[in-house]
Order: structure tokens, then sequence, then C-alpha cells
């Protein structure tokens, strides 16, 4: 009888199923996700969306050091950085320019506009292939043009995008540095749309069925003043020594909607700002809260349903007081909405600036040389370290020697005193770009200018864009600096006070500049045969002239000729 | 002997160099003018080299610095002792090749003196050795070369050192000096075999016959042209320095604009035929050397005038300094002026393009009113000018030859055949 073997049966199912189970759970996936919520200075409001998925590393296979198992973490993401030996990486893509003077610090690092990839790849023979791999794989992921970092875009900085994982220290990276490098590559050209958000999606848990993601309408996302979707993977200590690490793969969204463009007015609410509410939390999130960074005067706004907690001040340098609504204690949809208690919104004339700022541009006129000039800003009242990094393409051939760092107004300040460290990496014309990376020391409220001229390449024909006379794109400098805590990256510090984690006193603040266009000469596209003819024509002038007189003899005319010959015929006509 | 012109001559074109030196627009604008500098000459690329060699940055590892390592050490000496050093060397050299012209000018004089004439010349003197070397340095193109700093004017000098030491018959010298030139640009390699013909044809002991001469000569060239490449790689401390200067001007990375024909030709080349027409124009330079040498071979100076045209031409980034060696040499030859039919036209190619070049240079680059060809077309008059001045010197040659071998056909019309 077959039905009295059925407990045995599931007995044995059950046996073989203990030994999966008990290896699922052994895996220790978290999954939290977060929403920050900030109006800035300038009547915009900064919405931040951060999910972080957690991994035990103590889940590698002993076999081959890979990720056997998938819970929470994607698996298209782990096997990518398995297969290519990435320790770290850093993937962002950003659409639009921060305004550091009117918004502060972002809270996600990465900021330069278009696409900016940099990872610490473990050393390797293989490594070089492995980038290019990696920017080749990670562009059929995320559908973008990440397959154009190759060689000539791709540098390794020596000062700048130090390790951020495990230790989560600046200054204690060396541990992190055995055995990798890194390698950074941008694209400042690349367009940021659906398409990209769509597989940044998928990575989700929950993708966009539940929790907080359901907000993320491509719709409305674009339609902002700056975009930026990144994902950071980096590993993690879960105690104090480090004795274990986990894997942390953080995919943020952040963007800067502007409700005062509407109706004049800042009020705002989900369904306004997303054209959607949020049903619920994802399910198997740890965490899944909606935090809203309030201003300091609580009688000029109402804030509708009231929040679950509120942090005040709990932070020497926290001044405002932070909403916190935990989502999985709300069985009603949440639709958050703010109204304040004012008219029209009058813009504010002064913005308080942040501590450390750049900005960079071009000097000089004409298709032939110019100069690139970037200006530091240092608002403190103490001197500044700074490690200030560039990579221009080889295009731009910059003249080392050119290379000048003063600051304004204070011209007796040595360039010496300013530049600490100077690393330098010259181009080979299409292989490789140019990398300067300078450690300065800056003045106390003082202006820095670093400036150096450069000549522009003329370039194939076949090596423009179809869209040649738009000129091309020139990524960002980067200035990296250790800032104490303060008001103008207050948002970075809010999310860490509210996952209880300890708010470092002193922060790692990497300030993207502008990004460049840079005009090339163009050759007249219509012309290559036309050029073909006319050199050769010449050549051939030359040498078909110049062969014609060496292999040639002179000799007297016809004329003379011709009279012998009818001396001749005469002769013969005689004789006949 | 010396007559009023060598009193007057070097000194007023050292003081002209050294005061247009002195004028910061004129010597900052040269020495940017793609017309006067090219990338394997200019002088901010040879500081931005020496920066980086002194501040011990790989100096060859880059696309910018495409110069001999002689250079490097002889400009880092240079800069070290003074801010007039450079003017006063460059003047000083160029001041010293117009001397060279009339070493050169005096000794051709002398080894033509019992030499067949025609019966028109046999009145004339020929040109004053001191007149070559006053058209040479007051010829604009050779001032304006001097004074842009470009390092083309070390080739400049060692070309006419090794010709004005060939014809004294100094073998081993006149090997040294063109084989510091083949090494500092490459292509005055191709001047060796017609130095050769100069020494087994003039030299005062004329016990050796012309096969041993090529043989010691080539070895001379050879040996001395290993000891400069093994004592740049000593200098530099890699091998990298021989593909980022000989590479550069073989494969022509460097697509900067300058007065030949390869830079437009290569920028708009489809990418399937390049390697076969960058191989097609170098071959053109080199490709007359062995023919002018067999048949122009009773007057080897003269294929060496015909050569540096060639160079000034064909070579892969020629700029108007080559063009004012070939110029400087052509009037040691003077006799064949008389057989010149395009003068006039020549004459005006080159003042139609010296005052085109530089207003289509600007209606391209900087007022944005003119494409790229504006200028590729200048490029392509002055070449022509050059082109049509080269076939009418070495037909003249013929002509001449003809003429003197054959006394009875003159007044009578005589063709190719």
């Amino acid at each position: 009888m077959p039905w009295k073997k059925l407990p045995s049966c599931i007995l044995l199912l059950l046996a073989l199923a203990y030994p999966v189970q008990s290896k699922l759970s052994s895996q220790k996936d978290s999954f939290q996700e977060d929403l920050l919520i900030s109006p800035l200075k300038d009547g915009k409001l900064l919405a931040h969306f951060q999910f972080t998925t957690l991994v035990d590393a103590g889940g590698l296979d002993e076999k081959d050091g890979r990720y056997a198992h998938y819970g929470l973490f994607p698996k298209s993401i782990g096997q990518i950085i398995d297969h290519h030996r990435v320790q770290e990486l850093h993937l962002t893509f950003t659409q639009g320019r921060w305004q550091y003077e009117d918004w502060g610090y972002p809270v996600a690092q990465s900021a330069g506009t278009g696409v900016e990839l940099w990872a610490w790849m473990k050393l390797d023979d293989s490594i070089e292939s492995n980038w290019r791999s990696l920017t080749n794989t990670l562009s059929g992921l995320f559908c973008a043009s990440l397959n154009f970092i190759d060689g000539t875009l791709t540098s390794q900085p020596e000062l700048s995008f130090r390790p951020e994982g495990a230790k989560n220290s600046y200054n204690h990276d060396e541990r992190m540095r055995e055995g990798a490098e890194v390698r950074y590559g941008i694209l400042p050209h690349e367009n940021v749309c659906t398409e990209n958000l769509t597989p940044w999606i998928k990575l989700l848990p929950c993708k966009s069925k539940a929790g907080i993601a359901t907000l993320l309408n491509a719709h409305k996302l674009y339609d902002t003043n700056y975009h930026s979707m990144a994902i950071h993977i980096r590993p993690v200590c879960q105690d104090a020594n480090c004795t274990s690490q986990s894997l942390e793969l953080v995919q943020t969204v952040t963007s800067v909607l502007d409700p005062v463009r509407e109706s004049g007015r800042r009020d705002w609410s989900f369904s306004s700002l997303f054209g959607r509410e949020i049903q619920s939390a994802c399910p198997v999130s740890d965490r899944s809260a909606v935090t809203v960074l309030l201003p300091s005067e609580q009688h000029e706004y109402q804030l509708t349903p009231s929040y679950d907690t509120i942090i005040e001040r709990t932070a020497a340098q926290v001044e405002r007081p932070i909403a916190v609504y935990n989502l999985s204690q709300h069985t009603e949809p949440l639709n958050l909405q703010m109204t304040w208690n004012e008219g029209e919104f009058s813009y504010p004339l002064q913005t308080s600036k942040p501590r450390v700022y750049a900005h960079k541009y071009m000097t000089g006129y004409g298709h032939e040389r110019g100069g690139v000039t970037v200006n530091i800003f240092n608002n403190m009242n103490e001197s500044q370290d700074i490690s200030y990094f560039d990579s221009v393409p080889w295009f731009l051939k910059l003249y080392l020697h050119t290379l000048e760092v003063s600051v304004l107004g204070k011209d007796h300040i040595d360039q010496n005193d300013i530049v600490q460290d100077l690393y330098y990496q010259p181009a080979v014309d299409r292989s490789r770009p140019q990398v300067l990376e300078m450690k300065l020391r800056l003045p106390p409220d003082s202006v820095t200018a670093v400036s150096i001229e450069f000549d522009k390449v003329f370039l194939k024909y076949t090596e423009h864009r179809p869209d040649a006379n738009r000129g091309f794109d020139v990524g960002p400098a980067v200035i990296t600096t250790l800032l104490p805590a303060g008001d103008d990256n207050l948002a970075s510090t809010v999310l860490e006070l509210v996952t209880n984690r300890d708010t470092p006193t002193r922060q790692n603040i990497k300030v993207y500049t502008e990004i460049l266009l840079a005009s090339l000469p163009t050759p007249d596209f219509s012309m290559p045969y036309n050029v073909i003819t006319l050199t050769c024509t010449v050549i051939a002038l030359f040498f078909g002239s110049i062969f014609n007189l060496l292999i040639r003899g002179f000799s007297v005319t016809e004329d003379e000729v011709d009279e012998k010959k009818h001396e001749n015929k005469d002769e013969i006509s005689n004789s006949s | 002997m010396m007559t009023r012109k060598a009193i007057l001559i070097p000194p007023l074109a050292f003081i002209l160099r050294i005061v247009l030196f002195n004028i910061p627009t004129i010597a900052d604008t040269l020495a940017t003018r793609v017309e006067v500098v090219t990338p394997i000459t200019s002088f901010k690329r040879l500081t931005e080299g020496l920066y980086l060699y002194e501040n011990s940055v790989p100096p060859y590892d880059n696309g910018i610095f495409h110069q001999a390592p002689f250079l490097l050490v002889l400009f880092s000496a240079l800069t070290s002792l003074s801010p007039l050093a450079i003017p006063i060397v460059y003047a000083g050299v160029d001041t010293f090749i117009g001397y060279a012209l009339v070493v050169i000018t005096q000794m051709k004089q002398k080894n033509y003196a019992n030499a067949p004439k025609l019966e028109v010349e046999k009145e004339m003197a020929p040109i004053d050795p001191w007149t070559v070397a006053a058209l040479y340095l007051f010829n604009p193109l050779t001032i304006l070369s001097c004074v842009s700093k470009s390092t083309l004017i070390f080739t400049n000098l060692s070309v006419v050192l090794s010709v004005a030491l060939a014809l004294k018959g100094d073998a081993i010298y006149s090997m040294f000096w063109v084989a510091i030139a083949s090494y500092l640009s490459f292509y005055p390699a191709m001047l060796m075999p017609a130095l050769v013909l100069i020494i087994s044809k003039w030299t005062p002991s004329n016990n050796s016959t012309l096969v041993k001469q090529a043989r010691a000569s080539t070895f001379y060239f050879v040996a001395w042209l290993a000891l400069f490449l093994i004592s740049s790689r000593i200098l530099v401390g890699s091998w990298d320095y021989l593909y980022s200067t000989y590479g550069t001007i073989l494969c022509l990375t460097d697509l900067t604009p300058n007065v030949g024909m390869f830079w437009y030709f290569f920028i708009e080349m489809f990418d399937q035929f390049r390697n076969f027409f960058l191989v097609v124009f170098q071959l053109h330079a080199f490709i007359f050397v062995a023919p002018l040498c067999i048949k122009i071979r009773e007057h080897p100076v003269f294929v060496i005038i015909v050569l540096s045209g060639m160079m000034s031409i064909l070579k892969s980034y020629p700029s108007v300094g080559d063009a004012a060696l070939f110029l400087g040499l052509l009037p040691v030859h003077d006799e064949l002026f008389k057989y010149a039919r395009y003068g006039f036209l020549v004459t005006n190619l080159y003042l139609y393009s010296a005052a085109l070049a530089p207003i289509f240079w600007h209606l391209w680059i900087y007022a944005g009113s003119g494409n790229a060809n504006f200028f590729y077309a200048i490029t392509l008059v002055y070449n022509l000018g050059q082109v049509l001045l080269l076939i009418d010197l070495v037909y003249a040659v013929l002509r001449r030859s003809y003429d003197i071998a054959n006394p009875h056909t003159i007044g009578k019309e005589v063709v190719h055949k």
C-alpha cells in the first residue's frame, strides 16, 4: 500500500531537507531599507533611498572561496565580484551636478556627473583582464556604456579612492591595500535613465513590489534637479576586532526634487513627489524606516501622519531633530506629507557655504591649446589637508612644468608650502590618461588655484565622436579630505545615528568638481577621398618627374632627326 | 682672406637673432607656431621632457616628449648655466651653420675649378662664398626657425658639418656628424651614401677605391650610431626612448599639423589602409637615394642638396627649418640657376604659402570661419612649390651635364628621350 509508506517518505524528505535548511539559516543575510528626506536650504528636497544587504563572509565556500549560496544578496552581483576577484566596488550613475554651495555635502559620496566606477581588485596576474571584463560585465548588467572605460580612461589613483571597507577608517587602510590595487574610470558623457534603474531595482529582494522601493517611480525620479544611483560593495567588520567580516552591498538612489517649481510652496507628500505611497515594509527587511530631517523651528511646518520616534539633538553635531517612521509598525499605507506655514517660498539670498569645495574651469581660447584651473575653497579658520585627484584624457596633453599652485590674493605663500606631495603619470597617446594627484595643505580662509596648461591633440577622423563639434567631456577633479562632522554634512551622519552606529567625529568627504567640455580641432569629415587624391597627386608629381628625369636622357629634337631620315631616304631613292 | 662681407655678415646675423630672442612676443609666438616647430622639435615639449627627467619621472614614457636623449643632457646643462645661454647657443649655432656653408662653397669651388665647364661660365666668377652664408643667415625661414628654439637646428648643424668634413676628406668625423644628425632626426641617414661619394671623389690621398671607402665609412657610421644609441640607453636607463623618438617619426602617432603632407593625409586616412600608406610615404623619402647617387655621381654635393630637399618635403614632421637648410645649400651650386625654368613660379608659391598659412591657420583654429581644408590647401601649395623646385634642379643638373658633354647641341632644341 503506497499510503503506508507516506510517513517514512516524509521523514526521509525531512531528513534530506534538514542539512540544506541548516546551511541556509546559518547564512545570516540581512536587509535594511531606509529613506531619508531632508528639506534643503534653497527650497529643494533631498530624497535619499538606501538599501543595505549584508551577507556573512563566513558563507564563503571553503573549497574555492566563492559564495555558493545566495539568499537576499543578489546572485548576479555576487558572481561578478567573485569571478573578477573584486574586493571593493563602487559604481555610480549620476545626472546633473550636486550644488555643494547650496546643498552642503551629499549623503552618497560619489557624485561626479556621468558614470563613475572604481574598484579595489585583488592583485593577480590577470588583474588587467579582470578589470576589462568587469567593466564589460557591468556594462551588460546595467545597460550602460561602461565598456568604454578602457585603458585610455582607466587610472590608478595613489592618494585618493582609498578602500572604504573593513576598518572603515581612512588612515588604517594598509591592511585593505595589501594584495589589492585600485582601478578608477569615469564616463562623464554617459546619460542615466530608466534602462539603468530597472536592472538596479532588480537587485533588491522585494524589487519595487513592496517596501520603500515602491516609491522609485522612474517618471518622477528623472524629473529632478539631480539624480544619482549607485551600488557600493565593500567588506565590513562584524565586531571591533574585525575577527569576522561581512560583505555589504549598499544600493542608493539620491534625488534632489524641487517642490517649489510646481506650486511656489515647499509642501510635499509622497504622492506629489513620487506619485505613489508606501504600502508596506519589505517583508524580508530587518529594518524599514523613513527618516525626515526636520527644520530646527517647530512652528514652521506640520508633518502628517506624526512620527513614531524622534531623535532630538542627541549628538553634538546634529542640531536638527530627526523624525523616524518605522514602516514595519504601520499597517496603513504611508503617504507622508509636510506642509509649511508660509505663503510663497522666498529663496534665501545667502546660503551657508560648505567648508571645503571646488570649482574647475577651462582657460584659453582657440582649438590649439588651453588650460585647466581648479579653485579650491577652504572656509575654515584652520589649514586643511586635502588630496587632489585629476585624471585627464590623453587628448589633452598636459605640461607638468606649467603646473602652478597659488593662493589667490596671498602671493607670498610659496608653492612648496601648499603642495606636500605630488604624483604624476604622463599620458601615452591612445593608451592611458594623465593622472595628477597632490596632497595639498590649504591655508585658512583661502582660495587655492591649481592651474596647468595643455595642448589639444589632433585626432584621426575615426577617433572623433559622431557629434564631433560638441567636443569631448573631461571628468571632474576629485578632492578628498577628512572633515570634522558638522552641519554641512549632516545628512550622512543622520543615517548612522538612526541605525545606532557609532558616528565618527571626523568624516571622509569627497568633493567632485564640474565636468568640462573640451572642443578639439576637427578635420573635414567629408574629405578622405579628396585628401587622398590631392596629396597623392603631389607625391606622384614628385616621384614621376624625378623618375622620368633620372631614367631618360636628352637628345636633339625631331627636326634634325627627320632631316637625317630624309637624307637617308633620298640616298635610297637615288640609289634605286 | 677676410673680406668686408666676412666681417659684417656673421655679427649682424648673430645680433639680429639675439634681438629677436629678446622680444618676448615674437619669441613666444614663434615657439608655438605649427609651421616652425613640430612635435619632434618643439622647445616647449623639450622643456617638459627636461622637467620630467629632472624630477625623476621617466621622460620617454609619455606622449609629449619625442626628442633624443642627448638633447636632454645638453639642455639640462644649458638651463643650469644662465637664462642667456640658450639664446646665445641658438644664435651661435645658426651663425656657425652659415660659416660651414662658406667652407662648403669654398671647397666645392676649389674641387670644381678644373671640372669641365660651359663656354659662358668661363668668364663668370663663381658665387662669393659669403653670399651663400648671407642667403642662409638672412633667409626669413632660417631666422624664424632659429628664434622658435626648434631643436632642428642641431640636425641642420650636423648635416652641414658632415658635408664640410666630407669635402675635407675626413671620413671619421664626417660620419660622426651624419650619425649625430641621423640620431637626432632619423632621416639624415639617407645622406650617408652621398657623403661617401664626396669623400672618395675628392679625397686628397686618392689611394682608396670607392668600395673600400664605402666599407670603411659604413663601419664608422654604424659604430658612431651604435655608440650614441648605447650611451643614450645608459643616460636614460631604458630602451623606451627608441620607440618614443624613432617610433613617433616612423609611425606618426602625433598628428599635429605642420607644413608637410603627412598630418592631414593620416588624419583622414581609413584605418584599414593607414599602415600601407605609412610604408608607401616613408619609402618615398628614401626611394631616390640610390638612383640619385648613381645618376648624378659626378656631383655628390648636389645629391646632398636634392636629398635635403626631399627630406623637407617627405619627412613625417617637416618644418620651415628643413626648407631653410635646403634653400641654404642651394646657392652652393649656383651654376645651375641659369637652367631653372620655374624660378618665378616657385618663388610665388613660397610667398603665397608664407602669406596665407598663418591666416588660414587662424581662420581654422581661432576664428572658426574656415576649416582644416584651408590650412591643408596651403601645405599642399607649399609642397608643390618645393617639388617643382626639386624637379627643376634635377633637370638643371642633367641638362647642364648634357650641354657640357655635347657642346654642338647648344642652340638646338633638346628633348627627353
